[in-house]
């Protein structure tokens, strides 16, 4: 895999500064960290499924909430044990995912992302109608039991969670399958053209995506304790997570971090301004900003600079 | 029955508005343009600011609208979708992303809370027991006399037939001396006024708050791919389908259920047949 | 005895033209072979149906005497059919050893995961085509024209291929690039590669085949020695545009 000295230093400065966290900032600050590790969860997940193999989802939401809905009915009106209900929401929210495949056989770019979009808008509206006595209807569910009590014992959870999939993610990208699926999104065709059935390439991207949406979905919701859908099957939850991806580096993992984390901060520092969804006005014009003058993201804005000044280089 | 062919009418010929300046973008540039929704929020707030707080005639308030939308329109060609040059990917998310920020833009001028749009004609008309509010007439004959001028215009006129034929064949448009990127302006700027008036009926119709961009954007998209690309004729017959289709299943089924037909064909048109029903084949 | 490729009575309308019109030919073990044409002829089309991309109305399309003519392309390239394309899609964001790895992949995620790239192999590929040391970590918008020819090559043998097509090969090469690229190709000849080549430069193409056949609206016009399908009266005239 290439893994060099330096991968471990970074990593492990990285997990040891943000396991020391909880000493160095106010639980306010922690409460905000917690869901830019969620954040950063989802984003990993949109752009496994989204980023590298440019199929665009515009209904991420329907994964994580599929994870989120299943784990929650599952405890909450089944009494199941979370140590069963979570890993059941996972491959449930896989097998979902599955539906995403057919229109992604047959069709590309726009239409795809617009099949997402429908997905989302039926879930959101089936949560709503279909058993609501199962699904709690329009007003969700509360009094979901909780992994962690507290805001530090939640940061621990959030992050434990987020560094697991984002390691898992980094390597598993390294290896040949990420080059593969960047490759889908670069030219398809050629994909094929090389003798790989990309059918089988974009399977293995939803259903990859689908596990850690589907993860993140359902420990989110034993974060919160509660699920609404009109909150969780948002556009703006949509906009959310596709521009943390994309605004940190899209086919990478460290990009959708460092995105969750710098949009979660963005919208902090705006409240005391901006109070309400107005803070997206100018959250939003930032991202579209930054997106314009670099799609490939903030990743990719440092490592030109680091390419320019790195030392004893010449030219 | 006479309730239901008679709202269904009204429901569709208002979809048909809608979907119009959604699906000329999307004729033409290929370019799925995400903030389609954004028109029509802007249209029924500029309506309501200049109409309502301000008190202008209905008819001036309706009139900026419409060039607000137009100007959005021009403005997102030249500052968003001319420099990414047929980057769909890029194109979907920024725009996507500045339908985010006008909302909140609008919510950041008049609001998070819902407004009711005072009728453009007050009053209603009883007609075989139906109740059908002027407005609701209106915005139907309005949509209907839109649909067979811009079919005369887009069929019928020089700048129509070069719409058509960057719609085809960009390339060849080109080589044959159509200024493309004139009729790009054109095509954004028609599609942005389009969206602001169908913006200020649909708010007439529901009621105008920051989010109500979304449902009418689903709503085009679906006539969009049911109706098959560049398609008016299409887009004409799939807006009633799916305009029928939601009164039926609100007074006979379940109105919760009313929006769920419309994602499910949605997704089974575009499994089955891509194309579109009366669409080019062509993905 | 089978050959490496054998089409018979191949068939492909769209609408109502017929691009490829009852074509059928065969190469031989370890033959070049060359098929020529005016532009529009139905070459690439012949090519896209060989490797599944474009489905025949009717006929074979036998591969080592297997009918692959229902496959799926990947499937087809696996059996050890392979082509380059008249314009070279590589993968932008990847450097000239990272193009070349997709196609050295074996089609299987898992293998893909367990196992490394072959750095020696992609190595040895790149410089193959006439890449330099220095080329290795290009990218494709700092290659030239020839130099993604090139690249196109690499990453189709890399494929591992009984049978080569390739499609305007010389199209946008210097002279040294064309003759890089012919030699390459002798080369191939030598070790046993079974070669199907279209290309416009035909003074190039010349001693890169043992045979060429001649279409043109679709149908077989002349085959046999270059010399004298290229002397045949029907090919002349379908060259000059006169019927």
């Amino acid at each position: 895999m290439g893994l060099r000295w330096y991968h471990f230093a970074m990593w492990a400065g990285f997990i040891a500064l943000m396991y020391a966290m909880p000493e160095l900032v106010s639980k306010g600050t922690l409460r905000t960290f917690i869901f830019a590790n969620f954040l950063a969860v989802f984003a990993i997940s949109w752009d496994v499924l989204s980023g590298r193999t440019g199929y665009i989802s515009f209904g991420h939401p329907f994964l994580i909430g599929i994870g989120a809905y299943t784990t929650a009915i599952l405890t909450k009106r089944f009494d199941v044990a979370i140590e069963i209900s979570i890993p059941i929401a996972v491959v449930v929210t896989m097998i979902a995912s599955t539906l995403f495949i057919l229109p992604a056989l047959r069709i590309r770019g726009s239409y795809f992302a617009l099949v997402t979009l429908a997905f989302m808008e039926l879930i959101y509206q089936l949560v709503q109608v279909i058993r609501p006595d199962l699904t709690g209807g329009t007003r969700g569910m509360s009094g979901i039991q909780t992994l962690t009590r507290g805001a530090v014992n939640g940061y621990y959870m959030s992050l434990s969670l987020m560094l697991a999939v984002a390691i898992s993610m980094w390597l598993l990208m390294r290896t040949r399958v990420g080059t593969a699926l960047s490759a889908i999104g670069m030219s398809e065709d050629s994909v094929l053209g090389s003798g790989l059935s990309t059918t089988r390439l974009k399977l293995f991207a939803f259903l990859t995506g689908a596990f850690v949406a589907g993860l993140g979905g359902a420990f989110y919701v034993h974060y919160l304790g509660s699920i609404a859908p009109r909150a969780l099957f948002d556009i703006n939850f949509v906009f959310t997570i596709i521009v943390a991806a994309l605004i940190g580096g899209s086919s990478t993992i460290i990009g959708p971090m460092v995105g969750a984390f710098f949009l979660t901060y963005l919208l902090e520092y705006l409240r005391p301004y901006l109070p309400g969804a107005e803070r997206y006005f100018i959250y939003g014009g930032i991202a579209l900003l930054l997106y314009m003058y670099q799609p490939k993201g903030i990743y990719h804005i440092v490592m030109q600079a680091w390419e320019r000044f790195k030392p004893g280089k010449s030219a | 029955m006479t309730q239901i062919i008679i709202q269904g009418l009204l429901l569709s010929g208002l979809y048909a508005l809608i979907a119009m300046g959604f699906t000329l973008i999307f004729s033409i540039g290929r370019v799925l343009n995400l903030a389609y929704g954004a028109y029509l929020l802007i249209g029924g707030y500029v309506y309501f600011y200049f109409a309502q707080m301000m008190g202008m005639p209905k008819l001036v308030g309706v009139l900026l609208a419409v060039i607000v939308g137009a100007a959005m329109g021009l403005a997102k060609y030249r500052m968003i979708v001319k420099p990414l040059k047929g980057d769909h990917v890029a194109i979907e998310i920024s725009t996507l992303i500045l339908a985010i920020v006008l909302q909140s833009g609008v919510i950041l001028a008049f609001g998070d809370s819902s407004k009711i749009l005072l009728p453009i004609i007050p009053g209603v008309e009883r007609l075989a027991g139906a109740t059908i509010p002027y407005s609701n007439l209106l915005a139907a004959i309005v949509s209907w006399a839109i649909l067979i001028s811009l079919y005369f215009f887009v069929n019928k006129t020089h700048t129509g037939r070069a719409m058509q034929a960057v719609s085809m064949d960009a390339k060849g448009a080109a080589i044959s001396g159509i200024d493309s990127d004139r009729i790009n302006m054109i095509t954004w700027g028609i599609s942005g006024a389009l969206g602001a008036l169908a913006g200020v009926f649909f708010a007439s119709y529901t009621q105008l708050t920051p989010s109500m961009w979304v449902a009418p954007l689903i709503i085009s998209v679906a006539i969009v791919i049911v109706g098959g690309i560049g398609s008016i004729i299409g887009t004409l017959i799939v807006a009633h389908i799916i305009g029928f289709m939601e009164i039926i299943v609100t007074a006979m089924i379940a109105p919760e259920l009313r929006g769920v037909f419309t994602m499910v064909l949605i997704i089974g048109v575009l499994v089955i047949r891509p194309q579109g029903l009366f669409g080019r084949e062509e993905l | 005895m089978s050959h490496p490729l054998e089409i018979t009575n191949l068939v492909k309308r769209f609408g109502g033209l017929t691009a490829t019109d009852d074509v059928s030919f065969h190469i031989e073990q370890g033959q070049s072979v060359g098929l020529i044409g005016p532009n529009g002829a139905g070459k690439t089309t012949i090519f896209s149906q060989i490797m599944g991309e474009l489905r025949q109305n009717s006929g074979t399309i036998r591969l080592y005497g297997e009918d692959i003519g229902d496959l799926s392309t990947p499937a087809r390239i696996r059996r050890g059919v392979s082509r380059t394309y008249q314009v070279p899609r590589p993968f932008g964001d990847m450097s000239v050893v990272e193009n070349i790895r997709v196609g050295l992949m074996p089609d299987s995620i898992w293998k893909m995961i367990t196992q490394g790239p072959d750095r020696d192999r992609e190595i040895e590929l790149a410089l193959s085509v006439g890449f330099s040391e220095n080329d290795l970590n290009r990218r494709p918008d700092e290659l030239s024209m020839g130099d993604l020819r090139k690249l196109e090559m690499a990453r189709t043998m890399a494929t591992g291929p009984s049978v080569m097509l390739l499609d305007e090969v010389f199209a946008g090469l210097t002279k040294g690039e064309i003759s890089q690229i012919g030699e390459l190709i002798q080369q191939m000849r030598r070790d046993g590669m079974t070669f199907l080549i279209v290309s416009h430069d035909l003074g190039a193409l010349e001693p890169l085949i043992d045979r060429a056949i001649a279409i043109n609206y679709g149908s077989k016009i002349a085959e046999g020695a270059y010399a004298d399908v290229i002397s045949d009266p029907n090919v002349r005239s379908s060259y000059l545009g006169v019927a």
